[in-house]
């Protein structure tokens, strides 16, 4: 069963098509938004005799309503080796699998965009009304894929594609990105509603041995380095990632995206509803 | 101290010291991003220290196959003592006891035995000596050149203890032990000592050379003349016209003439071998400087066990290794 979580925005939508979210347009919906003269919205059954009556000039007033519209919603997926490390390959599939899929259940076309050195248009997605969620072929391929990247500079390219209107945007990574980079692409994605989703793995601090000889190799930049491992350096880590994600929050509040939200290991579609309700 | 390699191309093995520099030895593990990380001031020293210990063992391998010797050479040694040539009498004569028996009951001790066993213990007591020794009796027979080592020295006077036999030519013998300080640096005493209980007449040529021999290495000469009862003393001169008469006689005049210190002890039974033996230990000794050979060593069992040495952390460093979590 693909997991399904909800998610909601705080600003309307320009969109025309009809959808879940709350819209500028005016048409048909529940929200009222006022009174207009009847040549304006011609549309008997709206008439407001309340509002006829009142008027000045005696003209017939129709009421108007918002109506509902739909978003964009994009993953904007990082695809740099770093993101080969344990199975976050897997979890970003999953993650997009279920981002697929909630926005098929709410109506709202969706995209993929995957970004390694160059935008990956072989695994990527138009946006589209894609039925029934992620099409089974590009959610086998994204499976599949093993990340060698050296950078993921093609994030900032992908901004364009998003299209002009204003988009959800779930930006899936594990952010070990080095700073400018990552304040120029949240200024870039300053129009969008942006999500910065960090993947992460236990595997990467609290998992590691307490004793032992281990010798890392960062896959980006073909950096070795042999470490001793004891309780202090294991905690040393942890305090480093720890510090990692107050500074990507710091970034990203600061550079006017949403608070990051961290995905552990594995996705948890409840929480991640808890913290669209919460932000 | 010197080295020679016995294969040196193996050393071009030695080049293998610089692997663990390029590759740590350890298979990597991809981790998603080594920049977060702050250097590891302890991780860096031990990666460092296995790499150099690696290294070092390597190249003690590869010093280790090629084969390493320390050259063989001269050292220089101070002695206290002189070159002591022991000419050993082994005619058959010198089988018989001090009173001219052969054999029997009362032979007792043959000259032979009492003068090997006097010299044994001379050789003991004179720690600081070099000793040389030559037997001689129609012809010399070259035993043991100069040499410190006692044990050996020791052994060479045992040997010449089996049955003598021929004659006694003095001339042969004493160009031989004379030729064991040619070539050599005069840095002591040299004294050649001649044990034998007869002599023989040496002919006016050899005479001549011998005299300078000695004379050019100013060598000493004592003889211990095992004088049986019914041979003539030294200084008695020949009473017959012959010369063969007393041949000892002669020798002892002609030694006197050689220009060089000489002393003759007459020893007619074994207690006068020994005082004459303990007189020339008495003699004052000079520093002595001598070269001796050290042979060539082989040292590649010191480069194994300074790579066994250095592997041993590696083994234990080996065992720490994670290379999944």
């Amino acid at each position: 069963m693909i997991p399904e979580f909800h998610y909601r925005v705080r600003w309307r939508a320009a969109g025309a098509h009809p959808g879940r979210h709350a819209s500028h347009r005016t048409g048909g919906g529940y929200e009222f938004a006022g009174h207009q003269p009847f040549a304006a919205f011609p549309d008997p059954r709206n008439i407001d005799s309340h509002a006829t009556l009142n008027d000045p000039f005696g003209q017939l007033m129709v009421k108007t309503f918002r109506q509902r519209s739909a978003i964009p919603v994009f993953v904007l997926a990082d695809l740099s080796a770093s993101m080969g490390y344990a199975d976050k390959v897997q979890v970003l599939a999953e993650f997009t699998s279920a981002a697929a899929y909630s926005a098929y259940r709410s109506g709202d076309p969706f995209g993929l965009i995957v970004c390694g050195e160059t935008i990956r248009w072989d695994v990527s997605l138009p946006l589209r009304w894609h039925k029934g969620g992620l099409p089974a072929d590009t959610a086998a391929n994204l499976a599949r894929i093993r990340p060698d990247a050296r950078s993921a500079a093609a994030l900032e390219a992908a901004v364009p594609h998003l299209g002009r209107g204003r988009a959800l945007v779930l930006l899936v990574s594990d952010f070990h990105l080095d700073d400018a980079f990552l304040e120029s692409l949240f200024d870039a994605l300053r129009p969008h509603d942006v999500v910065p989703v960090a993947v992460w793995s236990r595997a990467e601090y609290d998992a590691l041995p307490d004793w032992g000889l281990i010798h890392l190799r960062d896959p980006e930049t073909g950096q070795r380095r042999r470490l001793f491992m004891r309780p202090a350096l294991k905690r040393r880590f942890r305090d480093v990632f720890q510090a990692r994600r107050e500074r990507l929050r710091e970034l990203a509040v600061r550079h006017g995206a949403r608070e990051p939200f961290l995905l552990e290991d594995r996705l948890d579609a409840d929480a991640l509803t808890r913290y669209f309700y919460e932000t | 101290m010197s080295f020679g390699f016995v294969s040196p191309w193996w050393l071009l093995l030695g080049a293998g010291a610089l692997l663990p520099w390029l590759r740590p030895g350890q298979p990597a593990v991809d981790y998603s991003s080594l920049a977060m990380m702050p250097e590891d001031r302890l991780s860096v020293a031990i990666d460092r220290g296995l790499r150099a210990l690696t290294s070092l063992a390597l190249a003690a391998l590869a010093a280790g196959i090629a084969g390493p010797y320390a050259l063989e050479q001269w050292e220089e040694r101070l002695g206290t003592g002189a070159h002591i040539v022991l000419l050993m009498d082994r005619s058959s004569s010198m089988n018989e006891n001090f009173s001219g028996r052969y054999l029997g009951g009362t032979a007792g001790e043959s000259k032979n035995a009492v003068a090997r066993r006097l010299l044994a213990d001379f050789v003991r007591r004179r720690g600081d000596d070099l000793f040389a020794m030559v037997a001689f009796s129609a012809a010399p027979r070259y035993v043991m050149p100069l040499t410190q080592d006692r044990e050996a020295v020791l052994a060479a006077i045992d040997s010449v203890g089996d049955r003598g036999h021929g004659i006694t030519n003095i001339a042969p013998g004493l160009a031989m032990a004379l030729d064991f300080f040619n070539g050599r640096p005069a840095t002591g005493a040299r004294i050649i000592l001649l044990v034998s209980d007869g002599a023989t007449r040496i002919e006016e040529e050899s005479q001549d050379m011998i005299r300078q021999w000695f004379q050019d290495s100013q060598s000493r000469l004592y003889w211990i003349y095992l004088r049986s009862t019914n041979s003539a003393p030294l200084d008695r001169p020949p009473t017959g016209a012959s010369d063969d008469a007393s041949p000892e006689y002669l020798l002892h005049r002609y030694f006197q003439s050689l220009g060089v210190p000489y002393t003759a002890y007459e020893a007619t039974n074994p207690r006068a071998v020994e005082e004459a033996i303990a007189d020339i230990g008495r003699l004052a000794n000079q520093p002595l400087r001598y070269l001796e050979k050290v042979p060539r060593k082989d040292l590649s069992g010191w480069c194994y066990g300074c790579a066994l040495i250095l592997l041993l952390p590696l083994l234990a460093a080996k065992s720490l290794e994670v290379h999944a979590w």
